[in-house]
């Protein structure tokens, strides 16, 4: 018998926590936490402690599968790559490079990704290349690193525990990322004041010391009556903003938009609350501000970041160790898949596709001439399905779950010619595919991924792929080789050569150094310690930029017809889609059924008890949950988590695009609510 | 010979002599430390002390899946050489397949668990400190002792921040009831954070009042700082002053609470039959 202990990343939330898996015979029997690791330290959440229950499990995919009149037919891996080239070749050829269209995978390693963009980039001469970093935060992207210079967090997680304030806008880290939650726990047993922003309810919010519940998407509002306060006072950093920043003016001069008044009518807050936080966060020594969905999954999404990188700006509360912006990203290696370049207007490490310089540098290496166009995003794809796109390919991510509107997508995903998705299960996506490969899981495979403090970490295989399933190195070493591109790579530390390289903020990183504890970006040379917060002395453009942004309301407010504001997002024991997490058998012992969380004032209305079966319908779609009355949702809104493929939440939500980053605003839409007659 | 040197030497010799046919101890490698299974010589000078690392949880798991003829050697802290003394008492270890190597705690160690025992019963590796008295403790007396009421509202707010994670309980040596009552619908609601605190904690704690061997692996593993082990002060000192009697300090004294049951059962003793509640796999 053979025992081992492997230590590796959690798959999950972009904490990025250390695991150990206990190894018996090549089968991953229990997975406990790393009490070594410079994140968890020992502690993990129900996800983490659970993560290698889904990795046996049956429904794994284990051959690829090829669809004719409609079923799945099991074929080789030669026969599987043959068809893949052939296809994607065959819509290229016929309707010109941008008919192909490829969606990466923060769910996959940083080597995955990279070489995922350079097979579409390379392979088809298109930027159509991105993932699902455009539904959680493109618009973090898209704000702060115009505004700074870089979208990623300017602190690492551990400067949470030395701030003396923490304020949380639009997230519920208790449940979403749970070790990050205990840090800043941790500064408040130190005596740090946190506030928490956000209309419902949550477990932040119980343990805030103060929680501004206000009105759904009206964070611009309430942070523009928070500056005025802080002018008007004289607690702005006057010196900071004429030596630092730019174009203060133009936001001095928005703010008569913004009397106190109007900022508190349209935000809820009363104006003495807000003046009150307004003061805490300007007067704290050093102040973190953390953000996540509930500011980004808004149509003003962007203006939302800008919002909150003025305030940070005007006090002078970023570029210190215990001071900065910090965005929460989702998933495991979402930050990875962004500084890989899965985006279709950068290149890894962030550099621009219209920039001739930058592609120059890459066709030298890659050997080939780069578009020079931007491509489309992950909502854009599936829009022109059937009519601009006519072949795709997902590597490892589900948007039948995932993307607003899913009877919409569906429709448009029929439309194509040549559809294929590379997974580990058969995802709601998967099934509509013609062709489906099976990858590989992060317990199977070596790589790195890069968690939301950009800590690039070294993920070690603990068991091989079930059946025929290959790690994704591997497939697309062996498609892109068939496609004519050079990908003779010994293994992913080879790409990550190359990729750092070419990726001037990965430039000194190579697998040897991550061995211990991993390195956090920018780390641009071999003998660079990494950088634990950004922006040291000036920002990363130069001078940080003000932006004015412009307020727009949720684009469908709750009228007659859907009287109530809907609101998707998760809970403690499920994983987005739900792919892994709902086939852990404990993680799914936790939370079972789909559920719709509902005040008891609008229960009542509708005559609705606990745990009866309701039906929540939108002008998109309608799915029939069961009911969970709390408090903790204000009157005349529904919390309903998206994990459940039984009730997708994502059924019911809309396309309203925020228009600079193109997400969707999943956090308000209309709906209406009625208890479902038992047949 | 300094500690750690003396410490691989006495594992080597373990595995020379073929007195175990593994030991069970730290590991520094390239990666950092974890647990490991030293089975071959060459190995031990990977051998590490530090971090402290309770590892009797992965004796046990060890043992459950290796051969019934192995026999482990496992370099034990106080607590750990407790906590598998008091399994193997309740039946859970066999004793003639475990081999314990005494590893004493130093001062801070000692310190920051407030252990009041941080020595095996025989030290092979460092040198035994002192204990620590935890109700001498000015950071931990507020949740051990003073005015109820303040107590149980310092309670309720540090139970407030419960992620429900159940790391106390996965990472406790002495929880091993399958299935749990913590996840049984009946006693514990599902699908919410904060657990329950009434019934998720205080379950918790009263299933190892007489179990727990004060290790601290619960208020380790807790990724909200919750002081757990001051949960179960009171009880282990009650149990001591009242009963003379300390989980896992030998392997014969009974706890008082099955003792005392066996020879006239208390009123109340035998459940009703609804607490039995279906879906978990009760068995009868």
């Amino acid at each position: 018998m053979k025992i081992d202990y492997v230590k590796t990343v959690c798959p999950y939330c972009g904490c990025g926590c250390g695991l150990i898996l206990e190894v018996v015979d090549g089968v991953i029997v229990k997975t406990r936490p790393d009490k070594d690791h410079p994140v968890s330290r020992g502690s993990l959440c129900i996800k983490g402690w659970n993560a290698h229950e889904f990795v046996h499990h049956p429904d794994r995919l284990t051959v690829p599968l090829l669809k004719k009149q409609g079923k799945f037919y099991e074929i080789s891996w030669d026969e599987a790559i043959d068809v893949a080239t052939t296809r994607l070749r065959q819509a290229a050829d016929t309707y010109g490079p941008d008919a192909v269209a490829g969606l990466s995978s923060a769910r996959c390693s940083n080597e995955e990704n990279y070489l995922f963009q350079k097979l579409i980039r390379a392979g088809f001469h298109t930027n159509n290349v991105d993932h699902c970093a455009r539904l959680c935060h493109g618009p973090t992207a898209a704000a702060m690193a115009r505004a700074l210079g870089s979208g990623a967090m300017t602190n690492s997680i551990d400067d949470f525990t030395g701030a003396d304030l923490v304020i949380m806008f639009g997230s519920n880290a208790a449940e979403t990322h749970p070790i990050i939650m205990g840090r800043i726990y941790e500064a408040c047993a130190k005596g740090a004041t946190l506030i928490v922003v956000d209309p419902r309810t949550t477990e932040p919010a119980k343990n805030a010391d103060i929680h501004l519940p206000l009105n759904f998407g009206s964070d611009i509002p309430l942070i523009s009556g928070m500056i005025g306060h802080i002018l008007d006072k004289g607690l702005a950093d006057q010196s900071f903003i004429d030596e630092q920043t730019q174009d203060f003016e133009a936001l001095k001069d928005s703010l008569s938009e913004w009397p106190m008044e109007r900022a508190a009518k349209i935000c809820g807050i009363a104006p003495d609350m807000i003046e009150k936080v307004a003061q805490l966060y300007a007067k704290a020594k050093n102040a973190c501000v953390v953000f996540c969905m509930g500011i980004t999954q808004h149509s003003c999404g962007t203006a939302n970041v800008h919002a909150i990188c003025n305030l940070a700006m005007l006090c002078n509360q970023v570029g210190r160790p215990f001071a900065g912006i910090n965005p929460l990203r989702g998933q495991n290696n979402v930050q990875g898949a962004c500084d890989m370049g899965a985006l279709p207007n950068l290149l890894p490490g962030y550099q621009d596709v219209t920039n001739s310089d930058v592609r120059a540098k890459f066709e030298s290496v890659w050997k080939t001439v780069l578009p020079q166009t931007p491509g489309l995003t992950v909502t854009e794809v599936t829009a022109a399905a059937g009519e601009k796109v006519h072949a795709l390919y997902i590597m490892a991510e589900n948007p039948m779950m995932s993307d607003p509107d899913i009877n919409h997508v569906r429709e448009r995903l029929g439309k194509l010619d040549f559809f294929m998705v590379q997974d580990i299960f058969m995802t709601e996506t998967a099934k509509l595919a013609d062709l489906v490969l099976p990858g590989a899981c992060f317990a199977e495979k070596t790589g790195t991924f890069t968690n939301t403090e950009r800590r690039v970490q070294l993920l070690r295989r603990a068991s091989l792929p079930p059946g025929d399933a290959l790690d994704d190195f591997t497939i697309l070493c062996r498609l892109a080789k068939s496609l004519g591109l050079d990908f003779n790579y010994k293994d992913p530390a080879a790409v990550m050569d190359e990729l750092a390289s070419l990726t001037p903020i990965y430039g000194g990183i190579n697998f040897e150094r991550l061995e211990s504890g991993g390195l956090l970006w920018p780390c641009p040379n071999p003998d660079h310690p990494g950088t634990r917060y950004l922006h040291k002395g000036s920002f990363s453009r130069g001078k940080g930029l003000f932006v004015v942004p412009e307020y727009t309301p949720p684009q469908e407010m709750p009228d007659q017809a859907y009287p109530l504001t809907l609101v998707t997002g998760r809970m403690f024991s499920h994983y987005h889609t739900g792919t892994m997490t709902r086939r852990s058998a404990t993680l799914n012992h936790e939370a079972d059924k789909p559920f719709a969380q509902i005040h008891p004032k609008d229960a009542k209305v509708h005559g609705i008890s606990q745990g009866d079966p309701v039906r929540v319908s939108t002008r998109r779609g309608s799915i029939v949950l069961a009911a969970r009355l709390t408090s903790d949702v204000r009157p005349g809104s529904l919390f309903i988590p998206f994990h459940f493929s039984e009730a997708p939440a994502n059924a019911l939500t809309h396309e309203a695009l925020d228009p600079v980053s193109k997400i969707p605003e999943f956090k308000a839409c209309a709906a209406k609510l009625e208890r479902e007659k038992s047949k | 010979m300094n500690m750690l040197e003396h410490a691989k030497k006495m594992v080597k010799t373990l595995i020379e002599e073929g007195q175990s046919d593994g030991v069970l101890g730290l590991i520094q490698l390239k990666s950092g430390v974890m647990p490991h299974l030293f089975q071959e010589a060459g190995e031990v000078n990977n051998l590490t002390l530090s971090p402290k690392w309770l590892i009797a949880k992965e004796a046990v798991s060890l043992l459950s899946r290796l051969p019934e003829t192995y026999r482990l050697s496992v370099v034990c802290r106080g607590c750990d050489e407790r906590a598998l003394r008091e399994l193997i008492k309740r039946n859970q270890v066999a004793k003639a397949r475990l081999h314990i190597v005494g590893l004493a705690c130093d001062a801070d160690q000692a310190k920051a668990c407030l252990c009041d025992t941080p020595v095996p019963s025989c030290v092979d590796i460092g040198t035994p400190v002192k204990g620590v008295d935890p109700f001498c403790d000015p950071d931990a007396l507020p949740f051990i002792s003073g005015e109820m009421q303040v107590r149980q509202n310092l309670w309720q707010k540090e139970f407030e921040k419960c992620i429900k994670c159940y790391g106390c309980r996965n990472a406790c040596p002495m929880c091993h009831c399958s299935p749990c009552k913590l996840a049984d619908e009946l006693w514990v609601g599902k699908g919410q954070i904060p657990a329950d605190t009434i019934s998720f904690h205080l379950i918790r704690a009263f299933h190892l009042a007489d179990t727990c061997v004060g290790c601290g692996a619960c208020q380790d593993a807790c990724p909200v700082g919750i002081p757990l082990m001051l949960l179960q002060l009171p009880m282990r000192k009650v149990l001591d002053k009242e009963y003379k009697y300390r989980a896992g300090m030998d392997i014969v004294q009974q706890s008082p609470l099955l003792s005392n049951l066996t020879k006239a059962p208390s009123a109340g003793l035998n459940l009703p039959a609804w607490t039995d509640s279906l879906g978990t796999g009760h068995e009868n």
